[in-house]
Order: C-alpha cells, then sequence, then structure tokens
C-alpha cells in the first residue's frame, strides 16, 4: 500500500513542498483528492470506491491512471516504501 | 446527480523562477471545427488518422498573395508548385484560381497535364529532365528552365531535330545573403557562370530566350534576400537587353517564403516572425521597379510560392493511442500519425491541439507517433493537455510537402477529405490497403509458396 512520506506538506490548493529535498510541487485537482485519499490510509480499492462516486470513470481506466500517478510519486520520493517492494 | 468529468491525476514539478520560452506556460486551447465542420464527426466517418484540407483557406491565402503583388506590380503571375501538394483536387483549385503549374519532374509534368492545364502555363524546373520529357515540353511550348549545361546542350541537340523553338530560361543560383547558399541548382550569377550560359543560349539562334528564374531557398526569413535576388536578376535582365536588344518576358522569383510553423528550436513562434506577403511584395516588386529594366518592358513577375500558399489549409487529425511514462517520469503520449505522414515533424515544432475540451492542467509531454521507430517524434517536450486513450487531436499547418513526402512504412497512408466552400467534405485520396501495396508486386512461383 502507498504511503505518502510524513514529512510532506500538502496545501487545499494542491501545492506540495518536500522539505528534505526543498522541491516543490503542484497537484492537479483529482491529483490532490487522490493523494488526500491516501494520506488518510485508503488503499487502491477504496480510493477507487470513492472516487468512481464523484467522477465519470470506469475502473479499467482508474486504475491505469492510479498506478501511473503512484508510480511518479514515488519517483519523485514522495512516498514511503513499506518494505513490500 | 450526474458525476464530474474526470481528469488524469498529475504532480509535477515547480521550477522556481524559470518560467517557459513565452512567459507563463499557456494553455492550449482546443480546435474542435475546421470550417464550422466538427473534427471529431470527420473522423467517425472517414477514419482516423484523416487528412483534411480547407479549400476556403486555400483560395483566402491565394488570394491575399496575389493582392499583395498585384497591388504592388503590373504583371504578376502564379505558377503552384506541383511538389508542395500534387493532389489533383488541391492543385486545381490553384488552377481554378488562376495559378499556371511549377513541375521539376516528368511524373509532375504528367500530372499537370492530366490536370488539364495548358502546357504553354507549365514552368519546368529541376536538375532532372530526360530527353523524352524535353521533348515534350518543347512539344507543347512549355517554359523549361535549364538547370546546367548537359540540359543546355540536350535542348539545343533536340532543336535541331524540330522546326519548334524551344522557350527557355536559365535557372540563376547567387549569394542573396542567406546560409546555406542553394549553389547546386542552376548557374551561378556571382562568377559570371549565369551570363556564359545566356550567352551560349543567344548564340545558339534556336532557343527563344524568355525568361530568368531563381529560387533561393525555403522557409526564408528575411525580405531582404528577395531584394537581392529581384536586382540580381533585373541586372542580368538588363545586361541582355543592353547586348542583344531583346526583353525578357518574365521573371520568376520562385518560392520559399516562410509559412506560420515554427522551425524546431525557434525561440519565437513562426506566427510572429513569418514576414507577411505584403512584406515580401514590397521587397520584391520594389526592386524591380527600381532596377535599370525600362517601365514600359517591365517582365512578367512569376512567383512559384508554396509552402507559405497552402502549409494553413491543411489539418491532421487523428487518436490518442495510450499514454506512458518515460524512465525519467516525463509523460509519454502515443498517437496514431507519426513521421510517416508528417514528414515536416522532423523541421517544425508543429502546433498539435486537443479536439475535445481540456482542464487548465497540461504536462511535460512529449508526442510519440505510432511506428516502432525512436525517430518517430511528433513533438518533444511540449506542455500538453492531458488526454486519454481514445480522445482527439489535431495538427494544424501541415498542407504543405506532408501529401507529397509521405512515406508507406509501417502503415498505410489514410484518407484526405476536401471541405468545400460549404463545409461539405469530400473524398479526394483514398486511403490505401493492403491490396493497394500487393498490387505493385510481383512473386516469383518459387517463391509463392512456403510450409512452416
Ligand atoms: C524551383 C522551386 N520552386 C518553388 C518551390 C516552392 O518552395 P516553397 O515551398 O519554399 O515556397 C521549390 C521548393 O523547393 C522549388 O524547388
Amino acid at each position: 500500500m502507498t504511503r505518502i512520506k510524513k514529512n510532506i506538506a500538502i496545501s487545499d490548493s494542491g501545492f506540495v513542498f518536500d522539505p528534505g529535498t526543498g522541491d516543490s510541487y503542484s497537484l492537479n485537482p483529482t491529483g490532490l483528492e487522490i493523494v488526500q485519499l491516501i494520506k488518510s490510509g485508503k488503499d487502491f480499492q477504496q480510493v477507487l470506491a470513492e472516487m468512481s462516486i464523484k467522477y465519470e470513470v470506469d475502473p479499467e481506466s482508474f486504475e491505469r491512471y492510479y498506478y501511473d500517478f503512484t508510480t511518479t510519486l514515488k519517483q519523485l520520493r514522495l512516498t514511503e516504501s513499506d518494505g513490500e517492494d | 446527480m450526474t458525476k464530474l468529468t474526470f481528469e488524469r491525476p498529475i504532480i509535477q514539478r515547480i521550477n522556481a523562477g524559470l518560467p517557459s520560452k513565452y512567459g507563463m506556460a499557456h494553455k492550449l486551447e482546443p480546435v474542435s471545427h475546421i470550417d464550422g465542420v466538427s473534427i471529431k464527426s470527420l473522423l467517425e466517418s472517414y477514419g482516423s488518422p484523416l487528412v483534411i484540407i480547407s479549400e476556403s483557406t486555400i483560395r483566402k491565402t491565394y488570394k491575399t498573395a496575389h493582392r499583395a503583388f498585384s497591388s504592388r506590380y503590373p504583371k504578376v503571375q502564379f505558377a503552384w508548385s506541383y511538389k508542395t501538394n500534387y493532389l489533383n483536387a488541391v492543385c486545381n483549385v490553384f488552377h481554378q484560381e488562376g495559378a499556371w503549374a511549377e513541375v521539376v519532374s516528368g511524373f509532375e509534368y504528367e500530372k499537370a497535364i492530366a490536370n488539364g492545364v495548358p502546357g504553354d502555363l507549365i514552368v519546368f524546373n529541376g536538375p532532372d529532365k530526360s530527353r523524352e520529357d524535353l521533348s515534350k515540353a518543347i512539344k507543347n511550348g512549355s517554359l523549361i528552365h535549364i538547370d546546367h549545361f548537359d540540359e543546355l546542350y540536350e535542348i539545343i541537340s533536340l532543336s535541331k531535330e524540330s522546326v519548334l523553338r524551344p522557350k527557355v530560361a536559365i535557372r540563376v543560383n547567387m549569394n542573396t545573403g542567406i546560409y546555406p547558399q542553394w549553389d547546386r541548382f542552376g548557374f551561378n550569377y556571382e562568377n559570371g557562370e549565369a551570363w556564359d550560359a545566356l550567352n551560349r543560349i543567344m548564340a545558339s539562334k534556336q532557343l527563344d530566350l524568355v525568361g530568368l528564374h531563381t529560387h533561393i531557398g525555403t522557409y526564408i526569413m528575411t525580405t531582404e534576400a528577395y531584394k537581392v535576388a529581384a536586382t540580381k536578376l533585373a541586372d542580368l535582365a538588363v545586361r541582355i537587353e543592353k547586348k542583344f536588344g531583346q526583353a525578357l518576358q518574365y521573371l520568376d522569383l520562385g518560392g520559399g517564403f516562410a509559412s506560420k510553423n515554427t522551425l524546431r528550436g525557434a525561440y519565437y513562434p513562426g506566427t510572429d516572425t513569418a514576414p507577411s506577403f505584403d512584406d515580401f511584395a514590397e521587397a520584391i516588386t520594389s526592386a524591380l521597379m527600381s532596377s535599370e529594366i525600362k517601365p514600359d518592358h517591365l517582365p512578367l513577375l512569376i512567383l512559384e510560392t508554396g509552402r507559405a500558399m497552402i502549409d494553413d489549409a491543411g489539418y491532421l487529425a487523428g487518436t490518442v493511442i495510450a499514454n506512458k511514462r518515460l524512465a525519467d517520469g516525463r509523460r509519454a503520449t502515443i498517437i496514431d500519425a507519426g513521421v510517416n505522414l508528417l514528414f515536416t515533424a522532423f523541421w517544425y515544432e508543429h502546433d498539435i491541439r486537443p479536439v475535445e475540451p481540456v482542464s487548465e492542467q497540461s504536462e511535460d509531454t512529449t508526442i510519440y507517433g505510432p511506428l516502432c521507430m525512436n525517430i518517430d517524434v511528433i513533438r518533444g517536450n511540449i506542455m500538453f493537455p492531458l488526454l486519454k486513450k481514445g480522445d482527439h487531436y489535431v495538427i494544424r499547418r501541415v498542407g504543405a510537402y506532408n501529401n507529397t513526402q509521405w512515406l508507406q512504412f509501417i502503415n498505410m497512408r489514410p484518407n484526405v477529405v476536401v471541405l468545400d466552400g460549404k463545409g461539405k467534405p469530400h473524398l479526394i485520396r483514398k486511403a490505401e490497403t493492403l491490396e493497394t501495396i500487393n498490387s505493385q508486386e510481383i512473386t516469383p512461383d518459387h517463391l509463392a509458396k512456403f510450409d512452416l
């Protein structure tokens, strides 16, 4: 399960700051919602369930975008490895 | 409750203090219609990808170009540069507007004749004209623009076989201050070769020297080069008249005006940097009017404008095949048209737009074509909206050189439609099929069968 590093600051407007590196990022609105759901401890199935209620998106597409997105978070070192990989 | 449209989630690094080339990143506005016709509906009817040509844009551009010159000079004639786009329907729009044909091979010559262009209104350029081509051109009274001495002697030899007098001009190459100097075509001005060739023609007494031609290069962004070119051609014309008492019928300044496309690596977009037809016309006509050519002998001014005349009228529309991540995390979007259809992607940063509405978000994206080839890049590093598989795109200003230089490579070439003045689509070139390709092949009997 993906977990966002605890020291990463995320504003309500989607601004992300990594105090470890000094890098800042911006999230689009869906990116922000997903990060917030991940932060609140939800796993992929739960994120999917919440997002599908609100948005017009089929589960297959969502899965693709979700894993592409979380892979990017990982590449940017914004997530913690939990020993699974 | 209706659900919201879903946009794929993204995160992007913010580069503080590093605004993009044109200041703040700007949103790429979608282009959903061409001449009032929905691109999506055209793709549904004619398949994806699809080349769409706007007849109204061709006519409008032609009229603008013609007016720019004819409002400054008494005798102006455009000749449509076939190699720029020789789809017959496109050529015929130009011919309907009054353009002659400018061709550079026996094949293009035949095409112009087949389209119904009278032989004496065909300008025949290029280094490769066979004896048969030349003989045909002489018979038809076409304007033969001689490229080299071997061709000149071939024409002199042909002229001895017939009573017809070949109508000839020479192509002149010259230093106009632009780089690279196209000195591989025609006869050089500065070293006296052009003058020698003209003397040789006059001495033959069997050829009619009717004009002078130059084509100084392509995608020229400075009008000054044309001023120099017109001045040097005028100088040769004046010297001919002085020495032989013969006024030339025309000066042909060739093509080469930059279109509004943006060159790869250019700092400013082509829409800001390309001079207008008025700018080019002013440079050329003022040079001719202030030359020493006698006012009552002003020659016809011929122009062979290619890319600037047709680029804007052509669109390439299609569909997103996939999105993926490159090793460094950047976005890659794969579309269904590659450099096989868009040869000009090698030198332009093409203006590619979404067809459907998009959000404000965009991402640093490289846009790849569908070919299994590393060079198949349509745009590197463009801030592009977040298109999904199945979404549509349209690439603007692709009218020049793509329908002639496109390759049947890995994929077939798609349908081409023209939108007429009322926006009605007409299929003008059918998509290729396996039969199109195989119909040209012959498999020997001993290679016809195999057991695997
Ligand atoms: C002889 C000649 N005339 C006209 C053209 C059309 O040039 P452009 O498309 O640059 O206007 C060309 C293209 O190279 C050419 O070789």
